[in-house]
């Protein structure tokens, strides 16, 4: 069965960086990419009726991101089963982060080591309820010196 | 005649046409109907006048009289005849007698009924048998009216259709006006961009509202770029041969300077010959090269898409900049190399894109004094990403605006040869493919080219 592994982004390019260093480790293995950004929910009741989640994801995309995301899903088409998905965490508890990782079945979280996700006012970041969970997190390193030119990679591919 | 004009007169002609037609006939429609009904009513008065004209004794007569009196109006000019018809009737005398029409008299007698109508007099008779004899009835009034209403509703028609018509012709005429407006923005624009300043196009923006304004727009931002490269090429034809077939030249006549400076063994004058025999035929193939650009770039011939794999131009164009600088370090990064190939195809000129692509990798080199250029490939859904990075002495901020202007160098440039040709002619090739470049640079810190180029889509 393909490994399910989870990736927190913040819809700007440069988180993609986890991503590909993530999937750079599954050289001939198959699989699944999960995506995830930490929101709070909105308070408002007609928000809250009319909520999707797909709707609210696509507000996000910018069209780098939508770019970066596709040229990561062609360069490792070999290992990726499916789609590259983006949930949404709307809890910032233990709890809903522990029921987030079952509910998606993930066996392992890629995180960046040095890189802060940027947070919105809505958003928040959710790296700290990542290490309270009972759930592989595996810290990665941009700035290795051998690594240094593709930091920049995805990131020159855009201004 | 102006496009407008015509427009505005036919709009105007085909309104004013039809507004005219409606009113006459309304008009002609509401007089016929007029005539028919004041006759139906005169014909009513017929009947009720020989009932009590006739039958004077009965008491329907003295009912009919009263109710007559009370309930109908009295018309304009309202007369009763009651003429006995004998044998002897003659048409003329009574005519004269009654001050009736002639012709309407004869009709009543042969036909026992008559409608006439005399000016404003109508006349409508009836032959009516009784006891006592053949009687004709007539009855006469004047349509007044009808006759006021026809003249109003006239008027009112005759007003409304100069209004119409007012209306009508000043809008046609401002409408013919202004929907020519972008038009003529775009022909005042175009005007304006000539030889000196063909890198102008127009802005797309202003004509979002109207699809076939933006459309010409694009066409003619098109049309200008395809004359911009085709025109930037001719005009530096002659310095970009001079510039290319310069190098092999000077090799050439280095080689036979050294080897006449005195006698030499038969080997070396071989060894010479064969240099100076790569040199010529790297002339020749240069020479081939730039006749083929002046092909392609002014000659009319149109330039040919076909099916092009971007790496396998990007490989290609790394073995002819190996060949014309050998201690270049040009590294392809294939890490974002997308898995399937299909993702690498383009529809492009391969002569032009190796072109743009040899001149974008040759500057790396040369602003960068060979260090190493990495390019990178990458593709998404829709586009193909080529990244050409350098470490070269960069580009100042304030020169960025003008790199794409033909012959324009950054002032930093001075140590290094070259005319400034070809990133202008890059970026050409690269808006002919309907892709995007961009440059981005940090002085010192190095340059890097971002091309992106739309995926042939299966």
């Amino acid at each position: 069965m393909a490994e399910r592994i989870l990736v927190p982004i913040d819809f700007r390019v440069a988180s993609l960086n986890t991503l590909k260093l993530a999937l750079e480790k599954y050289e001939g293995q198959k699989v699944v990419a999960v995506l995830l950004f930490a929101e709070y929910l909105d308070i408002s009741i007609s928000d809250l009726l009319f909520y999707s989640p797909t709707k609210k994801v696509t507000q996000y995309y910018t069209t780098e991101f939508k770019e970066a995301l596709e040229i990561l899903k062609n360069r490792f088409a070999d290992r990726l089963v499916a789609n590259i998905s983006v949930e949404l965490l709307h809890g910032n508890n233990t709890n809903a982060m522990q029921n987030f990782i079952e509910g998606n079945q993930i066996n392992k979280v890629f995180v960046p080591q040095t890189y802060r996700l940027k947070t919105t006012r809505n958003s928040f970041n959710p790296l700290p309820l990542l290490k309270k969970v009972k759930v592989d997190v595996v810290p990665l390193a941009w700035d290795l010196p051998d690594r240094l030119s593709e930091r920049e990679q995805l990131l020159d591919l855009f201004n | 005649m102006k496009t407008q004009n015509k427009l505005a007169a036919i709009l105007g002609v085909v309104c004013v046409a039809i507004v005219l037609l409606f009113g006459f006939a309304i008009y002609y429609f509401f007089n016929n109907y007029s005539y028919v009904d004041f006759y139906k009513r005169l014909e009513t008065r017929v009947s009720i006048a020989a009932k009590h004209n006739l039958e004077t004794d009965t008491i329907n007569a003295v009912n009919l009289l009263s109710l007559k009196k009370q309930h109908l109006e009295e018309l304009e000019n309202e007369r009763e005849y009651i003429i006995k018809f004998t044998p002897a009737f003659s048409a003329a005398d009574e005519a004269n007698k009654y001050n009736l029409p002639k012709s309407f008299l004869q009709t009543l007698a042969t036909q026992g009924k008559a409608q006439a109508k005399n000016g404003n007099a109508f006349y409508v008779g009836k032959l009516y048998t009784e006891d006592s004899g053949q009687y004709l009835v007539i009855v006469s009034a004047e349509n007044y009216y009808v006759s006021h209403h026809l003249i109003f509703l006239r008027n009112l028609i005759a007003f409304g259709i100069l209004l119409v018509v007012i209306i009508v012709v000043s809008f046609s005429v401002y409408f013919a006006k202004h929907i020519f407006d972008p038009i003529n923005e775009i022909n005042n624009r175009v005007k304006k961009i000539s030889t000196e300043n063909i890198h102008l196009r127009l802005d797309n923006e202003n004509y979002k509202s109207s699809y076939e304004i933006a459309e010409l727009a694009n066409t003619f931002n098109d049309l200008l770029s395809r004359i911009e490269t085709a025109f930037e090429t001719q005009k530096n034809f002659i310095s970009n041969a001079s510039h290319e077939l310069r190098t092999p030249l000077t090799s050439i006549m280095g080689e036979a300077d050294v080897s006449l400076l005195k006698p030499r063994q038969p080997e070396e004058y071989q060894q010479s010959l064969q240099n100076i025999l790569v040199q010529a035929e790297r002339l020749e193939q240069i020479s081939r090269s730039l006749l083929m650009l002046a092909q392609t770039g002014y000659k009319g011939t149109a330039i040919v898409f076909e099916k092009v794999r971007i790496d396998e131009i990007l490989w290609e164009t790394r073995s002819l900049v190996d060949k014309i600088n050998p201690i270049n370090k040009i590294i392809i990064d294939l890490s974002l190399l997308p898995e399937d190939p299909k993702k690498l195809k383009i529809k492009g000129n391969k002569q032009l894109l190796t072109l743009a692509f040899t001149n974008i990798l040759t500057n790396a080199c040369k602003y960068s004094n060979n260090k190493p250029v990495t390019i990178f490939i990458a593709s998404s859904d829709m586009h193909v990403f080529v990244t050409i990075k350098d470490e070269g002495i960069g580009i100042p901020e304030s020169d960025i605006p003008y790199i794409y202007e033909p012959f324009f160098r950054a002032s930093n440039t001075n140590l290094f040869e070259g005319y400034g040709i070809g990133l202008p002619l890059a970026r050409n090739v690269i808006n002919l493919h309907k892709g995007s470049l961009t440059v981005t640079s940090e002085v010192n810190n190095g340059t890097t080219v971002q091309i992106k180029l739309p995926l042939m889509q299966f």
